[in-house]
């Protein structure tokens, strides 16, 4: 309780709350709509233009931004016209972005500390401004889910079926793929480029295997997003370890948890077994 | 009045015409069905009809409005689509209401909540086609004959004036599938509504519709009234 007396600590615990909050929100959307590998793509491209902003001595949150945005806007299409295999598509743009990544840490001038803190994130020096994005993302995402929460949940369950009743799904989804893009830059710098995608998945894939409903969904993901944090960050401090990577032992654990003893799994397993008597007998 | 008039309508698939020259036109208030067997373009021409497909040549004009990027949400809104299939995870968390009420969003309209009267038509829509005890089960949960009829009251929730109805049979069971041929032709009259229905199922087609038009690789070869079909169809399975 006396670290959290110190400014640094308290910054650590506001971050990993909003983080957890946003990436599990945005984690519901691309675990329910089956978008994960969008959703590396698209942290993996923020990576490296964050790592461009240091070589060119802009802001990395602003590069990051651009290049997250820029991916969300080139994938969009890919995932919706279907013109070629969207997971070559998506594998090629993944590949892309990670040997540009590479590329442009060696060539970041000077000292590499600040280069690989976005790589595994330093979520004990976030600053006061990232802390300040991070709340304006969290919060921007709960008002967009509150306001759109019926459009959201149609273009969720089939953007097809949304388009055909007239909900326009096309604008929701590409709202959604500016919202993940959001959320994954201002986690950047706390949580880490490679590990941000993490805390977007595990929460929300932890959730998917309890709720039975979608409201419910989105409270336990976000639930289990912050629980990751904050354990996570507790973690850290007693066995002096990387906070990022703790955060992601912890949020898989409560995934694979869940696995184990999600309700849904049995209830499944006793579908297909009473249909295999039902096609026997 | 024409509820549907499709002109002209040139649609292809990576070079492979689907739709070839289609021209038909649906009197509202008629209840129309297009045979043809997998392949003939029935389901292109449907999503032609909603929009969900854009022809490369061609006009369509669908409630009096031609199709367009101005038109084609009030005209969703009026239109009731059913697809063949809804491919969904079983432990998706949205139950077979929460799917059935999906109909109504359209015409609830943005930044509005459902209200009883959306429940109302949900509610309904599900006890016509006798589903209503599924509500709280996960729809991907269901059966794949439950999941169509969930997906049928999903478009009468919708309140159309055109509904569209893409092999309404697909995964229904024997026993049920007389029912919901009376269930259509019920809701068709009562609610005043313009129906078409896709099926390469010529003896439901011959039960429940007044005309059937006949498609074959992207063409309509005719449209037969339900007699001249059923004696048509008869002679060419005989032959």
């Amino acid at each position: 309780m006396d670290m959290l007396r110190d400014q640094f600590m308290q910054n650590a615990v506001l971050a990993t709350l909003f983080a957890g909050i946003s990436c599990a929100l945005i984690g519901v959307l691309v675990v329910t709509m089956r978008l994960s590998f969008i959703g590396v793509c698209m942290s993996h491209s923020a990576f490296a233009g964050a790592l461009l902003g240091l070589v060119i001595g802009w802001n990395p949150l602003a590069t990051a931004m651009l290049f997250s945005l820029a991916a969300a806007g080139a994938l969009g299409p890919i995932a919706d016209r279907g013109e070629f295999d969207p997971d070559t598509a998506m594998g090629v743009v993944f590949s892309s972005s990670l040997g540009l990544s590479f590329l442009l840490l060696a060539l970041v001038p000077g000292p590499k500390t600040e280069a690989l803190s976005l790589l595994w994130g330093s979520i004990l020096t976030v600053t006061r401004t990232n802390l300040l994005l991070m709340a304006g993302v969290a919060l921007g995402i709960l008002v967009l889910l509150k306001l759109f929460y019926k459009e959201i949940e149609a273009v969720m369950f089939s953007r097809e079926l949304a388009l055909a009743c007239g909900v326009p799904a096309t604008a929701v989804f590409y709202g959604l793929l500016v919202a993940s893009g959001l959320a994954i830059t201002t986690s950047l710098s706390a949580i880490g480029g490679l590990l941000v995608f993490s805390l977007v998945i595990n929460p929300a894939a932890a959730a998917y295997q309890i709720a039975r409903n979608l409201k419910n969904m989105f409270l336990l993901a976000v639930t289990f997003g912050i629980l990751s944090g904050w354990v996570g960050l507790a973690l850290s401090c007693i066995l002096n370890l990387p906070t990022g990577a703790l955060i992601i032992v912890v949020s898989s654990i409560i995934f694979i948890t869940a696995t184990v003893f999600s309700p849904k799994k049995k209830k499944l397993q006793a579908s297909i077994v009473e249909a295999g008597k039902t096609e026997n007998g | 009045m024409n509820a549907v008039d499709l002109q002209n309508i040139y649609l292809a698939y990576r070079g492979k015409p689907a739709l070839n020259n289609v021209s038909l036109c649906v009197p509202s208030g008629s209840l129309l069905g297009i045979f043809g067997h997998n392949g003939a373009g029935k389901t292109t021409l449907l999503k032609v009809i909603n929009g969900l497909l854009r022809p490369a040549r061609g006009s369509v004009c669908v409630l009096g409005r031609r199709l367009n990027n101005e038109s084609f949400t009030e005209i969703r809104k009026q239109t009731a689509y059913v697809p063949q299939n809804i491919k969904v995870d079983p432990r998706m968390p949205i139950t077979a209401f929460d799917v059935v009420m999906m109909g109504r969003f359209g015409k609830i309209g943005l930044l509005k909540q459902p209200n009883t009267r959306d429940i109302n038509a949900a509610t309904t829509a599900m006890e016509l086609l006798e589903v209503l005890h599924l509500a709280d089960r996960l729809y991907g949960e269901i059966s794949g004959g439950e999941q169509q009829r969930i997906s049928i009251a999903r478009a009468i929730a919708q309140e159309p004036s055109l509904l569209l109805l893409d092999e309404p049979t697909n995964s229904i069971d024997w026993e049920f599938r007389s029912r919901l041929g009376k269930i259509i032709e019920k809701i068709h009259s009562e609610r005043a509504l313009t129906t078409i229905i896709v099926s390469h199922e010529a003896d439901f087609l011959a039960d429940v519709c007044d005309s059937i038009a006949v498609m074959d690789k992207g063409r309509i070869l005719g449209t037969w009234a339900r007699e001249e079909f059923v004696r048509e169809y008869s002679q060419s399975r005989m032959s």
